[in-house]
């Protein structure tokens, strides 16, 4: 527990550090006239103290957290999985339209169901890309990215 | 008199039957996600909100706040049968409810949270009814040093009783204003931190934020440490409880359901810590403290009662002052912004076919949630059997697909899945997402207010401790800041003097 609010309130102190830069790229203005990086400068610098707090704390708590055991490792594997999907997906959809990357994607997170019931995990997926399709495409009229098959 | 006269307008507007519709879809869909695990009220509203965008105002807060206030009911429902809260506002109702139904009174157990909900959402809704628009009076007579005072003592409360480390709370509602302040500036309009993405001039768009931070990140949460659930198999038995029953479920129902309507009203307050306080002071009052844990009536119907009044009353400082009181709330405000509705203290005035629509269909939908919940436990139980594996890739494809929809841009698909990788680092170092939403939600307000006020006092920093109701605000935001290290300080010294 500490060991991770000392990581988190590094990373917060690099927020507030890169707020602090770059609103003060910014016209700051008097009190009596601010500018538009007035508030972003001073709420830069309250999160840089309430980070420093945060890591005091931290420090005071003391003790390392356990390592991680081998099953929580590959626990995170599959959040790690997930989100290079989520990426691929996001560059994917353009160029392949809709329809096809969501059965990817859906189909990609289906992997466990495939080993045991791949034609159950197929027919999820065509219904998740279809129904959805169905849902914002031809209902609700959302101009969906239609790919190579498109207009 | 005048109230009755607006209600029954608020009636005519609710009862219509597309609004009937959108109060029975939004009531049903609530209490679904309040049944299923790892999909809370703000997630799905975060997803329907989308969907929202063709349908009238009305009956778009109609359906978003049924989802809201319908999750409460459905929460109980799991935490008693197979002791799974769907809910965090109903984890408390695990400890007694759970154990109730292991006596075999699960039926007791589900009628006295369903029937006390009922009453305590009911109850609630008068409250709003009759608070609301005095108290939105009130808030007319802000200026802009009132309006920053109320939105820093907002942010400090939600920081303060969000649950969790105060610090953690300032830290993200702090990070929330610096993400609401990505676009342009709101007096002089010129852009900030927008690095020449032109996408990022008009501010990260909230609907994806919370689309990312609750939708993904709960997913990614999910994925990673689901385990089966241990279903008991119990019998439900009748849906009746005994006279015995109901006679000690009566003074923690009252109790519950005024100490729940109290706790919505504050910024930050809400369900989850409205459940917690019922269930400590149902203890403290009882003559049987030692049977709390062991299946004691007062346990359940205390906190059952609690998080449904506080849900409908969290609806008080939305409506009157224009501030969203925790996540789901800020996704109706959301809602009400995107169909060009401001809410505050001109709601009441200026709209009152939203206002009191609202307010009637809430009446309309504690009937709906009353009458679909007790049947249908069943279904809702059946509805656990899903497989999370299942499930995950629906509200995944759900977010983007809506995430995409929002401006037909790839863009926002992957602002989403950003936001949604942030939602699931900051759980993994327990910082909770709401006071971000809320801060980043408010930000351009709170700038916009405090630059006002300096530029027509000069920059005279004291403007907000010369106005009465101001001061008053400030006043109680500092002590909020000081209270944590006043405690630590009395704790010292009374451990010095013990010492």
């Amino acid at each position: 527990m500490a060991r991770r609010d000392g990581i988190a309130a590094l990373a917060m102190l690099l927020v507030a550090g890169a707020a602090l830069y770059e609103s003060a790229k910014l016209p700051f203005g008097v009190a009596r006239n601010p500018g538009p990086g007035f508030v972003p400068w001073w709420i830069g610098l309250a999160l840089g103290a309430l980070s420093v707090v945060l890591g005091v704390q931290a420090l005071r708590a003391g003790g390392a957290a356990a390592p991680a055991a081998g099953a929580a490792r590959s626990r995170w594997g599959r959040v790690a999985g997930l989100l290079v999907a989520l990426a691929l997906y996001v560059t994917a959809l353009a160029p392949l339209g809709y329809a096809i990357s969501t059965f990817l994607l859906v189909l990609l997170m289906l992997r466990p169901l495939m080993r045991g019931a791949p034609a159950s995990a197929l027919g999820l997926a065509a219904l998740a890309a279809g129904g959805s399709y169905l849902l914002f495409a031809v209902w609700l009229k959302v101009p969906l990215p239609p790919g190579p098959f498109g207009r | 008199m005048e109230i009755l006269s607006l209600l029954a307008g608020g009636f005519a507007v609710a009862l219509t039957p597309t609004n009937l519709m959108y109060c029975f879809i939004g009531s049903f869909i609530g209490t679904a996600i309040g049944v299923l695990p790892g999909l809370g009220p703000p997630a799905t509203i975060a997803l329907l909100l989308p969907v929202t965008y063709g349908i009238p105002a009305t009956s778009a807060v109609i359906l978003l706040a049924g989802i809201f206030y319908g999750a409460m009911y459905g929460g109980s429902t799991t935490s008693i049968l197979l002791n799974i809260p769907g809910e965090a506002a109903s984890v408390v109702t695990c400890l007694d409810g759970y154990q109730m139904a292991r006596q075999g009174r699960a039926g007791a157990a589900l009628a006295i949270s369903a029937i006390g909900s009922f009453i305590a959402g009911t109850v609630s809704v008068i409250g709003l009814m009759l608070l609301a628009p005095p108290l939105a009076s009130f808030a007319l007579r802000f200026g802009a040093p009132e309006n920053f005072a109320l939105l820093v003592l907002g942010l400090m409360m939600v920081g303060y009783l969000g649950g969790g480390s105060m610090t953690k709370g300032l830290i993200m509602a702090l990070f929330g204003l610096l993400l609401g302040m990505v676009g342009l500036d709101p007096i002089m309009g010129s852009p900030r931190f927008t690095y020449g993405v032109w996408k990022l001039s008009e501010g990260f768009e909230f609907v994806l934020v919370a689309m990312g931070l609750f939708g993904i990140g709960e997913v990614l949460v999910n994925v990673e440490k689901r385990v089966a659930p241990d279903v008991l198999k119990t019998k439900i038995g009748g849906l009746l409880a005994s006279r015995g029953e109901w006679r000690e479920a009566g003074m923690p129902l009252a109790r519950g359901s005024l100490l729940g309507f109290l706790i919505g009203v504050l910024p930050g307050g809400g369900a989850i810590i409205s459940s917690f306080v019922a269930y400590a002071l149902e203890k403290k009052l009882s003559r049987h403290p030692e049977r709390f844990g062991k299946g004691a009536v007062a346990g359940v119907a205390g906190p059952e009662s609690a998080n449904n009044a506080a849900a409908t009353s969290s609806f008080i400082p939305l409506l009157t002052l224009g501030i969203p009181g925790n996540a789901s709330i800020a996704l109706i405000f959301a809602a009400l912004l995107i169909h060009g509705i401001r809410p505050g203290p001109l709601l009441v005035a200026e709209r009152p076919e939203v206002f009191w629509g609202l307010i009637a269909s809430m009446y309309i939908g504690n009937v709906m949630l009353l009458v679909l919940n007790l049947p249908l436990i069943t279904l809702w139980v059946k509805l656990l059997e899903v497989p999370y594996v299942v499930l995950a890739p629906f509200i995944v494809v759900f977010v983007l697909v809506g995430a995409y929809s929002v401006n037909n841009s790839v863009f926002d698909v992957g602002t989403t899945v950003v936001f949604g990788a942030l939602g699931y680092a900051l759980r993994k170092f327990d910082f909770e997402p709401a006071p971000l939403v809320l801060a980043m939600i408010l930000g351009p307000q709170l700038e916009a207010a405090l630059r006002r006020s300096l530029i027509g006092a000069r920059g005279d920093l004291t403007v907000f401790f010369q106005r009465p109701i101001a001061a008053t605000l400030m006043v109680l935001a500092i002590l909020m800041l000081l209270s944590p290290l006043a405690r630590r300080l009395l704790r010292a010294r009374f451990q010095d003097v013990a010492g």
